[in-house]
């Protein structure tokens, strides 16, 4: 798993992960279309490479040919070597380069390019011109033969060149981006999951809560309620036995009774607030609810 | 690529070769002087240094003019560690047959690059 | 009556001539010659010849132009016997024979030096028949005008230089045209020296040269089609010897094709044939088809071989001296045929071979 550990460092979001998964598709369409590209240069290479072959195979039978040429010419005017090599001045036999476009690749090839001149006419004027300018014309399509093998001789080098670069691409794409792409998307959806696990937890954590605080609420109300149907009763109850007794010394001992249990009914309903988280452990003596509330403690792991 | 203006100016066939494959070529007409006084080419004899034949490659393969360099084979084998070493693109080096040593396919710097690929 | 005081200058070397003459390569020679598989075989059979052990100490492997270098220096080492022995009129004679390669040597001095060029490799190139004293002063000089100047002072052309041409021409003419000028000069020269010379060197030199004169005028004709010189330039380089001239030069100056060339001939009886474009067997039995270059490149075979024919003639007289030109001109055919025959065998052209000209 030399791989899982080369990936792009981005923050995981939702977008990354689109934006990655887009560059993959692009990485592998770019690594189809190399790789066609690659093995179209190639077949283009191999048929190079037989012309090359052919041509120069060729070359050595043409210039044996010329050299023969050359002989005649020593027969019948005898040396002109010195004089031919003194003589050359401006090059009438030139090339002009120009591109051609294979598969995708500028290609140069060379075109002979005959520039009028005058040079070497006169050889062998007094005798022998005519071997002269049979061998002129002999090396003339030996160099044309030349020219054509340089031409194919460029187009193979060049094409050599290109078609190393293209591999090292695709294999750079197919070893290297790939999976480094791949691992990305791996890693930002593990993350993505690792936050919609916690958004899930996060969640449920709320929904406790916020269930607990129903259910106490729901209860509080309850015993708010008990408190109220007691304390009217005892009103009732209480109104009725001071109008026997005294009706102010017993209004007020009803009144402080009554005070009393009213502020007893309160200190206890702070009491109870107070005491509500710990009711877990607690017993309420109110609590007929609680049946509630217990099987909520079982559910909250702390 | 920068090369592209400058092939157009490539225009000139240089030798560098033994006397008969000099005059040869230059009875066609490939020779040229230019305003330096610089030809083209080079007569390599029995008498000629190995250092002459390195630097004449060198000179011939730098300059700006000239698009195709032929060589005699038997020539090349002197060099041969330069030839082989040679990658560019321009000028084009092409090995040549002389008249006493007929073309032997086995020794060409190009041909034994195309035996490694298809050998690859 | 020639013969009669003849041998007391000369009979020596007429001698020594005809000896070597008995020495060139016959047809079985070059039957056997071109049997041979490798140079190696070659040198092995010219070993058995008069040309001894001359490449004994060659390395090998054996280069054609090694062949013909050291040929030529037997050639040269004989005619130098034959020059040093000789008293006048005969040395006279043989110095006219040398002044056709100190031409082609002067030319190439000249060449050579209008490009500054290494003297030493200069002095190699030349023929060694055609050295003079004087040839390492021609290399001292700087300009066309020194040049003109010293070939003047220093060399036996002297007068053949001085009346064609002059400084400028040598700067502004091509080379090609400096050289043929003064050939024509020399072959006119030669003919008049050898007019005064009597009976029978006159009958026999009179013959070749005035064939040589219209080889060269034929030549120049046809190889000037189609090139810068001028009918006027051409007309200049016609020598004013042999069968062709007058007339016949003024048709060939005119001339635009082969055939006005051949019409131009047809007014004597021995060019009328050099003209044949049928594919006539050769002396040798093969034929050649020569394609679109049809009879013009044909023309110099068949050239050499009248040039070889009259030269052989020339052996049939006696008390003369053009048997010492002829033995000159044959021994150089002979020197074409083996490095012809040589390049065969070292190119593998077996085809080819047979195209020499037996001499004898």
């Amino acid at each position: 798993m030399s791989g899982s550990g080369a990936r792009e460092n981005i923050f995981a979001t939702r977008m990354a992960l689109t934006n990655t998964k887009l560059r993959l598709k692009g990485a592998e369409t770019g690594h189809s279309l190399l790789a066609r590209k690659r093995d179209a240069l190639t077949t283009r290479f191999r048929a190079i490479l037989k012309k090359v072959d052919e041509a120069k195979r060729k070359m050595g039978r043409v210039m044996q040919l010329a050299s023969f040429s050359m002989a005649e010419v020593t027969y019948t005017t005898g040396d002109i070597s010195y004089l031919v090599q003194e003589q050359a001045k401006l090059a009438t036999f030139r090339v002009k380069a120009k591109q051609e476009n294979v598969s995708g690749v500028l290609l140069p090839a060379f075109d002979v390019d005959r520039v009028p001149g005058s040079d070497f006419n006169l050889t062998g004027l007094g005798r022998g011109g005519q071997q002269v300018l049979r061998a002129k014309e002999v090396y003339a399509k030996a160099i044309e033969t030349l020219v054509e093998l340089a031409s194919l001789q460029t187009a193979f080098t060049i094409l050599d060149e290109v078609i190393r670069a293209t591999n090292r691409r695709v294999n750079a794409i197919e070893h290297v981006i790939i999976p480094r792409l791949d691992n990305t998307i791996k890693y930002i959806m593990s993350e993505l999951d690792e936050m919609d696990r916690e958004e899930f937890f996060r969640l449920k954590k709320v929904q406790g809560k916020k269930k607990r605080d129903a259910a106490n609420a729901a209860q509080l109300k309850a015993i708010q309620d008990e408190l109220e149907n007691a304390r009217a009763a005892e009103e009732a109850s209480a109104a009725e036995a001071t109008e026997s007794a005294t009706e102010n010394s017993v209004e007020n001992p009803e009144q402080s009774n009554v005070e009393e249990a009213e502020e007893s009914v309160v200190e206890e309903s702070a009491v109870e607030s107070a005491v509500e988280p710990t009711d877990a452990a607690g017993e309420d003596p109110f609590a007929t609810s609680g049946d509630l509330l217990s099987t909520k403690d079982e559910d909250v792991i702390f | 690529m920068a090369t592209q203006a400058s092939f157009k100016d490539r225009v000139l066939i240089a030798v560098i070769g033994d006397e008969d494959s000099i005059t040869g070529l230059l009875l066609a007409g490939i020779g040229h002087i230019n305003e330096h006084q610089k030809k083209n080419f080079l007569v390599v004899d029995t008498k000629t240094q190995i250092s002459t034949i390195e630097a004449a490659f060198q000179e011939f393969t730098e300059r700006k003019d000239i698009a195709i360099l032929l060589i005699n084979q038997h020539i090349a084998e002197k060099i041969r560690p330069t030839v082989d070493r040679y990658q560019k693109a321009f000028p084009t080096l092409v090995e040549i047959p002389s008249k006493d040593h007929p073309y032997d396919p086995s020794k060409d710097s190009v041909l034994k690059r195309v035996q490694r690929l298809f050998g690859e | 009556m020639e013969g009669l005081f003849f041998n007391v200058g000369s009979g020596f070397l007429e001698g020594i001539v005809r000896g070597y003459k008995a020495g060139i390569l016959t047809s079985s020679h070059y039957a056997s010659l071109t049997q041979c598989e490798s140079l190696e075989d070659f040198k092995t059979q010219l070993s058995a010849t008069d040309y001894g052990n001359f490449l004994a100490n060659e390395p090998s492997p054996l280069s054609t132009a090694t062949i013909a270098d050291k040929a030529t220096q037997i050639l040269v080492d004989q005619f130098n016997y034959l020059r040093s022995n000789a008293v006048e009129p005969l040395s006279k004679f043989l110095d006219y024979i040398t002044y056709g390669y100190m031409i082609d040597n002067v030319v190439l001095l000249i060449t050579g030096t209008l490009h500054e060029r290494d003297t030493h490799e200069l002095l190699e190139r030349c023929h060694p028949l055609g050295i003079f004293d004087t040839m390492p002063a021609l290399c001292v000089a700087t300009n066309v005008e020194e040049l003109y100047q010293s070939v003047l002072v220093e060399t036996p052309l002297a007068p053949y230089f001085r009346e064609c041409l002059s400084a400028a021409d040598l700067d502004d003419l091509n080379i090609e045209i400096v050289r043929n000028t003064v050939y024509k000069a020399y072959l006119e020269d030669f003919y008049h020296y050898s007019t005064t010379l009597g009976s029978p060197t006159s009958d026999v030199m009179l013959d070749i040269l005035s064939f040589e004169a219209d080889r060269r005028t034929i030549n120049i004709t046809i190889n000037s089609f189609d090139t810068e010189l001028s009918k006027e330039q051409r007309a200049k380089l016609f020598p004013a010897i042999g069968r062709l001239f007058p007339e016949g030069n003024n048709i060939l100056a005119k001339a635009e094709d082969i055939e006005q060339v051949r019409q131009a001939c047809d007014n004597i009886s021995e060019y009328r044939t050099f003209f044949d474009n049928s594919a006539s067997t050769q002396g040798n039995g093969t034929h050649q088809d020569f394609g679109e270059m049809g009879v013009a490149a044909l023309l110099e075979d068949r050239f050499f071989r009248m040039e070889v024919h009259l030269n052989k003639m020339a052996f049939m007289q006696q008390f003369q001296y053009g048997v010492f030109y002829s033995y000159m001109k044959l021994k150089e055919q002979e020197i074409r045929n083996i490095t012809w025959i040589a390049e065969c065998i070292a190119q593998d052209a077996r085809d080819r071979i047979q195209d020499f000209i037996p001499i004898f």
